[in-house]
């Protein structure tokens, strides 16, 4: 999330300055971070309106012709990608807060492979449903949910890769034996970003789990 | 934290930068015509349109539906959504998010002067401000020449300019530009203007974000008016489904222009939050924050958080069009009513992303023209939440005549009426202030006053149309219809005008021409008056909107309603005119402080130093210490001299 202005400061600037500008980029990024978790909440509960709209309205009895269901291997395992690759960006941090670097972009890359393939299977399935687009209420959510997610694994992916890109161009400010003490603006920055995206990720496991249960279970 | 006072003995080395750049000057910065600036976003942005469309035929030319339908919503899709990613890529609003993903940092952003720094992805926040006041005005006069369309067809019930269908189309392009237009009006130009300077702040919090929102506005701006070329949409700017889903190829410029832009609000609206949460000055509490900012920040969060669902909506609309789902088609497990729910979800509140920033303007401006404090500051930042977070409830008043279940009609006439208590809290601020005083009326002043007299009308109507018996009588009606142009445009829009004639000369460094302001803002509140007004009288008498044809007894309010309302589209040609000539054609340079502001942001140096301040001020108390004998000082600029509280003369330190 980190969007910095990298302007040629011809203006002066007094310690104190700069340490007020660090400590709002930083609050910026943290609760941006927290602010667009606000927007996407509300991008699912428009598609979780839809759901349960529909299925209350149950329009010529086409909720759900048959108990149609969408292709549940498919679905359990780009969930269970979904959340690995949470899962894998919470440990990360955890490792980065105890200063391995290391440990931190092992978990990334192999949380940006699991983001990938799941992205990759949320595309194969649109491809193999069982049902046509239009043939019922679920039906229509479910390809809305689907366009939704791939989304969402995009910018999610995207979000971990780039931090990662990231963290190997600035290793040394990252790095050392204790990065999490580092006082280096950069790494004060890098740190807010971790989480905030951390936090993204832990969110989309979090909303994965109440869509797997609306499209599979329920 | 405290900023020290003390001159800096070292210019700072961004310090807070990261260390690894990309190395070289941004793409977006380079003199010359090889650069990324408008004229190649448009080239890319056609080659774009070409190439989607191409695809599109390819990947779908040989369906069943699509070649025997005569058109084709994925080629059309496709199209458009290859032509708005050709038109960023062209602008240059894409280099740094490709930049990241090699684990660069921004490209080193050498500032274009000239004229030709308007035309490209700028990060200064004023250049930005200034982007979007020529964008929201070209919106304003596209729009506002539909609306001429409008009412010289309905001059005659039996002659006719245009035919059922084309008037239609008229109608849904006029209203879809013009809302689209107003929910970024005030935003755009003068809160991303002035937002930073009126927090003490250097810059905004996401400075490609904020230049983002503009570039992919302007976008949405083609996006909506390629609905023309692609033979329109019969909908009305609400796009009702099963309409929707029965229109041709203008709908999917409708469909997609909403989401465009409705990227753009959320994108604003996300960098203006985040600004004003963390770049507020030291000493900028919240109860020291300008009104102003106050009524942009609620404005933010209604963008942030409704703006999702609208896009939500319009994506489903989207693939009911492209991928044949059926969410809106109620014979196939959808529903038309889920459209309605989703569309005034967002609806609803963006009236009041529309109505806030007004209030927030007049409620900055007042003070300055009555020498007196604002009154009641909390109440009005306190109304300006309360109005936010109502407007989330009260969407379903909508569906009064359209389908709701009738045991829930009380409910949301409730919470309708609910939301008039602190929109009167606002009023009633505005009323405090005015008592006693002695006004100056000069040109911004006569339009906040003007937006008073014009929002009672609107507003009061607006609380007959909360009751459900009253809303059924006249539901689909021209009282329906004056009563939001009485509210949006009676109010939003002459907040606009009093807040471009009030802070342009900070802007511009020239001051706009008197005269010519006072002959606009006379010929702009007299015919608006008498164009609208009318048209309570016709739409109890029984005319509906959107049908080009009325009963004959009509004609007479008609045709006096047509007439002013030519006027009125002169009156906007003056504005024109004023602008023309005071900016360019004979400018006069403005001092300092023309209006002898309190405001921060009148306390910089003018013209604006590129980063705002010399020193970031630390802020003493809040600026509406008008007349006040003993006043404390406003802030601290760090150059040794305070900027008092009762200064007449708003002096500038810098």
């Amino acid at each position: 999330m980190t969007d910095m202005s990298n302007k040629s400061r011809s203006y002066s600037e007094t310690p104190e300055e700069r340490e007020f500008e660090l400590r709002a980029q930083i609050g910026s990024t943290w609760s941006g971070g927290r602010l667009f978790i606000g927007m996407y909440t509300f991008l699912l509960a428009s598609l979780a309106f839809s759901y349960f709209y529909l299925r209350s309205a149950n329009n010529g009895l086409l909720w759900r012709p048959n108990g149609v269901t969408a292709p549940t291997s498919f679905g359990w395992a780009i969930y269970s990608l979904g959340v690995m690759t949470a899962l894998l960006a919470i440990f990360g941090q955890v490792r980065l807060r105890k200063g391995s670097v290391i440990d931190w972009q092992v978990a990334g890359w192999t949380g940006v492979a699991g983001g990938l393939v799941a992205l990759f299977l949320q595309i194969w399935q649109l491809t193999t449903l069982p049902f046509y687009p239009g043939s019922s209420g679920y039906a229509s959510t479910f390809v809305g949910w689907a366009v939704i997610n791939i989304g969402t694994l995009l910018f999610g992916t995207y979000w971990l890769e780039t931090t990662l890109a990231r963290s190997l161009r600035m290793r040394k400010e990252i790095g050392g034996p204790e990065p999490e003490l580092s006082t280096n603006p950069s790494a004060r920055l890098f740190r807010a970003n971790v989480a905030s995206m951390t936090y993204f990720w832990g969110f989309v496991a979090l909303s994965s789990t109440l869509f797997l249960a609306m499209f599979y279970i329920l | 934290m405290t900023i020290s006072a003390e001159r800096p003995t070292e210019v700072a080395a961004s310090s807070v930068s990261p260390p690894a750049q990309s190395g070289g000057t941004s793409w977006t910065q380079r003199p010359g015509w090889l650069s990324q600036h408008a004229g190649t976003a448009i080239i890319l942005a056609i080659l774009g349109y070409l190439l989607g469309h191409w695809m599109g035929n390819a990947i779908s030319g040989n369906y069943d539906y699509i070649a025997n339908s005569g058109q084709n919503a994925i080629a059309d899709t496709f199209g458009l959504s290859f032509g708005v990613l050709g038109w960023l890529l062209g602008i240059g609003a894409l280099n740094y998010p490709l930049a990241k993903l090699v684990g660069k940092e921004a490209a080193h952003e050498e500032t274009v002067e000239g004229w030709s720094k308007y035309f490209r992805y700028s990060l200064d926040h004023k250049v930005v401000g200034l982007q979007y006041v020529v964008g929201v005005l070209l919106f304003m006069f596209t729009g506002g020449l539909l609306a001429m369309a409008i009412r010289t067809e309905l001059l005659s019930p039996t002659t006719h300019v245009f035919s059922p269908d084309t008037y239609i189309k008229i109608v849904s392009e006029h209203g879809t530009i013009m809302m689209m237009m107003a929910t970024s009006i005030i935003v755009g130009p003068l809160g991303n203007y002035l937002v930073p300077l009126m927090i003490g702040a250097r810059r905004m919090a996401f400075p490609r974000i904020e230049a983002f929102s503009f570039w992919i506005f302007v976008a949405g701006y083609g996006v909506i008016f390629s609905a023309l070329p692609y033979g329109g949409f019969p909908t009305g700017w609400t796009g009702y489904a099963p309409l929707q889903t029965q229109a041709g190829p203008g709908m999917v410029s409708y469909l997609l222009g909403f989401a465009v832009i409705g990227m753009g609000m959320m994108a604003a609206g996300f960098n203006i939050a985040v600004t004003i949460i963390n770049y507020r000055a030291p000493g900028m509490t919240w109860s020291r924050v300008p009104i102003f900012v106050w009524s942009i920040l609620a404005t933010a969060a209604l963008l942030t958080l409704a703006t999702p669902v609208l896009f939500a909506g319009g994506l489903f609309g989207l693939l009911d069009k492209t991928a044949q789902t059926a969410f809106y088609v109620t014979e196939h497990g959808g529903s038309s009513y889920l459209w309605q729910n989703l569309f005034w979800f967002f609806g609803h509140p963006e009236v009041y992303i529309m109505a806030l920033p007004g209030f927030g303007i007049v409620g900055e401006i007042m003070p300055v023209f009555t020498r007196k404090p604002l009154f009641a500051y909390k109440v009005a930042a306190a109304g300006m939440i309360g109005v936010a977070l109502l407007s989330f409830f009260v969407w379903q008043h909508h569906l009064f005549q359209s389908g709701i279940n009738p045991d829930m009609r009380p409910l949301f006439m409730l919470t309708t009426e609910l939301i008039s208590i602190p929109t009167g809290f606002i009023y009633l601020v505005g009323m405090g202030t005015l008592y006693k005083a002695k006004i100056r009326f000069e040109v911004p002043m006569l339009f906040c006053m003007a937006l008073f007299f014009n929002f009672l009308i609107g507003g009061v109507t607006g609380v007959f149309l909360s009751d459900v018996p009253v809303n059924v009588t006249v539901h689909g009606g021209f009282f329906v219809l004056s009563h939001f142009h009485y509210t949006i445009m009676g109010g939003l829009l002459f907040a606009f005008m009093a807040g471009l004639y009030f802070w342009l000369p900070k802007m511009t460094g020239k001051m706009m021409n008197k005269k010519l302001g006072l002959v606009h803002f006379w010929t702009m509140f007299v015919f608006f008056n008498l164009t609208f007004f009318p048209m309570f009288v016709i739409g109890l008498l029984g005319q509906p909107r959107r049908v080009f044809t009325y009963a004959k007894n009509l004609q007479g309010l008609n045709d006096f309603s047509s007439m002013m309302a030519f006027c009125l589209g002169l009156s906007f040609l003056i504005f024109f005119a004023n602008l023309m000539w005071s900016m360019f054609i004979s400018p006069v340079k403005a001092p300092a402080n023309p209006w002898e502001s309190l405001g921060l942001e009148w306390q910089t140096a003018s013209p604006i130093p590129a980063h705002n301040f010399e020193r970031i001020p630390v802020i003493l108390t809040d600026p509406y210490h008008y007349s006040e004998v003993g006043a404390p000082a406003l802030a601290d600029f760090g150059d040794g001299g305070l900027v008092s509280s009762n200064s007449t003369t708003g002096s500038s330190p810098a």
